[in-house]
């Protein structure tokens, strides 16, 4: 703290360290999300434009089967991703953390991951194609060729791609800190493989884990463009319809309500799974 | 580090300064690969000025661009018939000043005083076309001649794409049921909602007009919606393109170019409307993109292969066939709901 | 369990490289479809380079990123500086206003932008969409990252440090200037180069804030690949997967070379 300052001068520096920051995030933070809260309430007019009356209709109509459904299946991607993304990119983590050449493992994992990552996901279209690179190996055994974008599958399978080094990462750093003694005294007290490991390794990740989780389930459940591109229009996420709102359909009320619901449910989940796991969880996503 | 920061600054200031130079720019919103770019070099030479070029993928989505703040962003665009006056009403487009459209005089007399934009108020035509369906002859097991193909799961002849254009999908729906393309029916277009949310199930997926063609090149799909046009342009890519109007009758429609009331740079918009007036530059856009030309002037000057082609000149008795789409005014709302619940699904 | 494991992070990498190989060969591949190789070549090479818009494209992106990381990079350290030294009535909520550009998706980001435009297109007249809104939106998911990552490294800091400058007789800036600056670096420019690599890779904001002439890069790939994938694009990824390889190489090299 600042205590030979005066009460001026103190004033004067937190306006210039926090003055400017605060300002833009309060202009293009705040002041959008109110936006949007409020356009969520406002009516869509016979050309597309936004008027009164003001009312729930936007939020009524959210709870309509095929919104519910888009809803549905982000969640099913979000929580398949992430599954998937424990699934290969746990161990993978723990490879890496133990490796003698592990920097070099890491710079192999950083390459795709400063991929821009459309040309990731362009790469899946191109090996999916039915006349694309997976069928052409199908058909050396005589299977196929199947159509197999677009489908969710497809979807599902660029969403894991393109989000597992964003979860290998913090695992990894969790990994890193690990206290490898733990395992060691639980082998001294008895416990056998599975169970140490369990016990006395997988609760010392966890804030790698949660951050790992986050950094996929989010993403995934939002995003539109692997559904655009490996959905064709067949695979429609939450993401999918906010962003046909305010393009084809015109319709900035009904996204507004959708982008409100999506950011109340996204928050809504983090500020629970952060209770559950102590503030230490949270600031672990830094 | 002085010298750092004043180099990053010297890069910031140079970067920041906007590129809106000394030369005009016409910003030109068009279908994708609709204009050869010789021909845009061409205008550039001619007037010294720059043309940017943006394209879109339907028009919804252009739509959509324009009212979201784009109209003061673009000088021109190329709009489909059954915007025109729609366009006018939002005020996005003003009357034409025609007086400053010389060229005017070279359309064929139809296009003069064409239905979708009588006494051609607001907009100058550029193509006109049809909208069928197009097809891999060595991909599809069945003939490929009626709707049907799309909409009636025992008629399906192959793997199939719905068109990625509200009115003129919904407008297949339409006519495969017997009703109009224009109308306004709720009962007719909840059926054709229905219809269509049961081939989204069946297709492949929606996609734009170039879009389509290159997914059936690549043998990802046999049929799809599309027009005339891309299907004869495809086909200098393979031959086992071919293209075919349904026996329900597709679409005749003309694409126009309005001049977007609050853009920048409207002179030049007159301008590169004139030019594209001009017989030459009219033969050498419709040789390139295989459509047919409003030009009357410009037709003898087209390859004879193109003159003769009726899928480029359909003749008379299959023209009658084919419907116009309208501007229906406030109720294209019923439509946009319809396309909206096809989409969400 | 040992070799499990080893396995299993080659089959994992493999499956992380496959498609980007498949991209690279491809893009040296005459046909201009399928996967049949039927012979090398560099013309794909040579249309990318000689297609004007893409150099602008690409010019596009980097005045972009350069432009926001800068504003954003100024902006985040000073806003971190704040939030750590001092208290002030707000400041939690001013942190958690923080967390927002990180936490919510994409979309929604980019239509409050989408509307905070329009809006303000109707009541002031401007902005139009361009590269400037463009720029506006990179710095405003920018800054939170570099404000976080900045924020992480100065608690780490002894505000000792600065104590002693003060007791020395330094004034604010000079303290500032000298010492914490100085300490913070490493966080800063973590905090810059993150920026940095978000807006270079940024589509989803870009998409909603960019007017005509404002293309992007990652905007291109995506019409390119919607309207049917050509070769030039492989060519395009290939370059930029090798400059992103490159760099990544360069920095571990040198990383380790220093110690």
């Amino acid at each position: 703290m600042n205590e030979a300052a005066t009460p001026f001068q103190r004033f004067f520096r937190i306006l210039v360290t926090v003055g400017p920051g605060g300002l833009w995030l309060f202009l293009f933070v705040l002041l959008p999300s109110l936006l949007v809260l409020l356009a969520s309430f406002m009516t869509r007019g016979p050309y597309g434009e936004l008027t009164g009356p003001l009312g729930l209709h936007n939020y009524l109509r959210l709870l309509e089967s095929p919104y519910l459904q888009a809803f549905a299946q982000s969640l099913w991607v979000g929580v398949w991703a992430t599954l998937i993304s424990v699934l290969l990119g746990y161990p993978l983590a723990f490879y890496i953390a133990r490796h003698p050449r592990r920097d070099l493992l890491l710079l192999l994992l950083l390459i795709p991951f400063f991929t821009n990552f459309l040309i990731r996901i362009y790469a899946w279209l191109v090996l999916l194609q039915k006349e694309g690179v997976v069928n052409a190996f199908l058909q050396a055994f005589g299977l196929g060729p199947f159509a197999l974008y677009p489908s969710f599958a497809a979807v599902l399978l660029a969403t894991v791609y393109t989000f597992l080094p964003f979860f290998v990462l913090p695992v990894y750093a969790s990994v890193e800190h690990t206290d490898w003694q733990l395992l060691e005294a639980a082998y001294d007290l008895g416990a056998r493989p599975f169970k140490a490991f369990f016990h006395a390794i997988l609760p010392q990740t966890y804030p790698g884990l949660f951050a790992g989780s986050a950094l996929v389930f989010i993403p995934a459940m939002g995003t539109f463009v692997v559904a655009d591109l490996l959905g064709a229009g067949r695979v429609v996420l939450i993401g999918n319809l906010i962003q046909q709102q305010f393009g084809i359909s015109r319709d900035w009320a009904f996204g507004g309500a959708l982008s409100i619901f999506l950011m109340g449910f996204v928050l809504l989940a983090l500020y629970l799974y952060a209770r559950a796991q102590g503030e230490r969880g949270f600031r672990e996503l830094v | 580090m002085i010298a750092r920061f004043s180099l990053l600054l010297l890069a910031l200031l140079l970067t920041a300064c906007p590129k809106r130079a000394e030369v005009e720019t016409l910003y030109f919103l068009n279908w994708a690969d609709y204009i050869p770019e010789e021909l845009v070099r061409k205008f550039e030479r001619e007037t010294g000025a720059k043309v940017v070029l943006d394209t879109f993928e339907s028009p919804e989505a252009m739509l959509a661009k324009l009212k979201a703040g784009a109209d003061r962003e673009f000088s021109l665009v190329v709009a489909p018939d059954y915007y025109v006056l729609q366009m006018a009403r939002e005020g996005l487009v003003a009357p034409l000043d025609k007086g400053r459209l010389a060229g005017l005089a070279n359309l064929d007399p139809f296009f003069q005083d064409p239905p979708y934009d009588p006494g051609l108020q607001y907009s100058v035509p550029y193509f006109w076309g049809t909208t069928g369906l197009a097809y891999r002859e060595d991909l599809v097991r069945g003939p490929v001649d009626s709707y049907a193909v799309l909409f009636d799961p025992k008629a399906q002849v192959g793997p199939f794409l719905l068109l990625d254009e509200m009115r003129e999908t919904i407008g297949a729906a339409l006519r495969y049921l017997g009703y109009s393309l224009n109308t306004t029916d709720p009962e007719a277009l909840e059926k054709a909602k229905e219809l269509l949310i049961a081939a989204k199930a069946r297709s492949v997926g929606f996609a734009g007009g170039v879009e389509a063609l290159n997914r059936i090149l690549g043998g990802d799909a046999a049929v799809s919606l599309a027009y005339s046009g891309d299907v004869l342009q495809a086909r200098q890519e393979d031959e086992r393109l071919r293209y075919a109007l349904p026996k329900e009758g597709g679409t005749l429609w003309t694409d126009a170019m309005v001049v977007l009331k609050r853009g920048p740079a409207q002179d030049l918009a007159y301008r590169f409307i004139d030019f594209l007036l001009r017989p030459e530059n009219a033969a050498e856009l419709a040789a390139y993109t295989r459509y047919a030309t409003p030009v009357a002037q410009a037709v003898p000057l087209l390859p004879q292969e193109m003159r003769q082609d009726p899928t480029v000149f359909p003749p008379e008795e299959v023209r009658a066939k084919l419907e116009y789409l309208k501007d229906l005014g406030p109720d294209i709302a019923l439509y946009d709901r319809v396309w909206t619940e096809v989409k969400a699904r | 369990m040992k070799r499990l494991l080893s396995l299993h992070a080659l089959l994992v990498y493999l499956f992380l490289y496959l498609p980007i190989l498949v991209i690279v060969a491809l893009s040296f591949n005459e046909g201009r479809r399928g996967v049949r190789f039927t012979g090398f070549t560099l013309d794909w090479y040579r249309a990318l380079f000689q297609d004007p818009r893409v150099l602008e494209y690409f010019l596009n992106t980097l005045i972009v990123a350069f432009t926001s990381t800068l504003v954003a990079t100024v902006l985040g350290t000073l806003l971190a500086l704040g939030l750590v030294r001092y208290r002030f009535p707000g400041k939690g909520f001013l942190r958690y206003l923080l967390y927002i550009p990180v936490v919510v998706p994409d979309v929604v980001l980019g239509v409050s932008l989408l509307l905070l435009f329009a809006f303000a297109r109707e009541l002031l007249g401007f902005p139009r969409l361009s590269l400037l809104t463009v720029i506006l939106g990179h710095i405003t998911f920018q800054v939170a990252f570099v404000t976080l990552v900045v924020r992480s490294r100065l608690l780490l800091l002894d505000p000792g440090l600065e104590e002693a400058a003060r007791d020395l007789g330094a004034r604010g800036l000079q303290t500032f200037l000298h010492v914490t600056l100085p300490l913070a670096w490493p966080g800063v420019a973590a905090g810059a180069l993150l920026a940095l690599t978000l807006s270079l890779d940024d589509f989803v904001v870009t998409f909603f804030t960019a007017g005509p002439g404002a293309t992007t890069l990652p905007l291109y790939i995506y019409s390119s690949v919607k309207l049917g994938i050509s070769p030039k694009v492989h060519a395009l990824s290939t370059l930029i997967v090798g400059l992103s390889a490159f760099f990544l190489a360069l920095g571990y090299a040198l990383s380790r070379r220093r110690i």
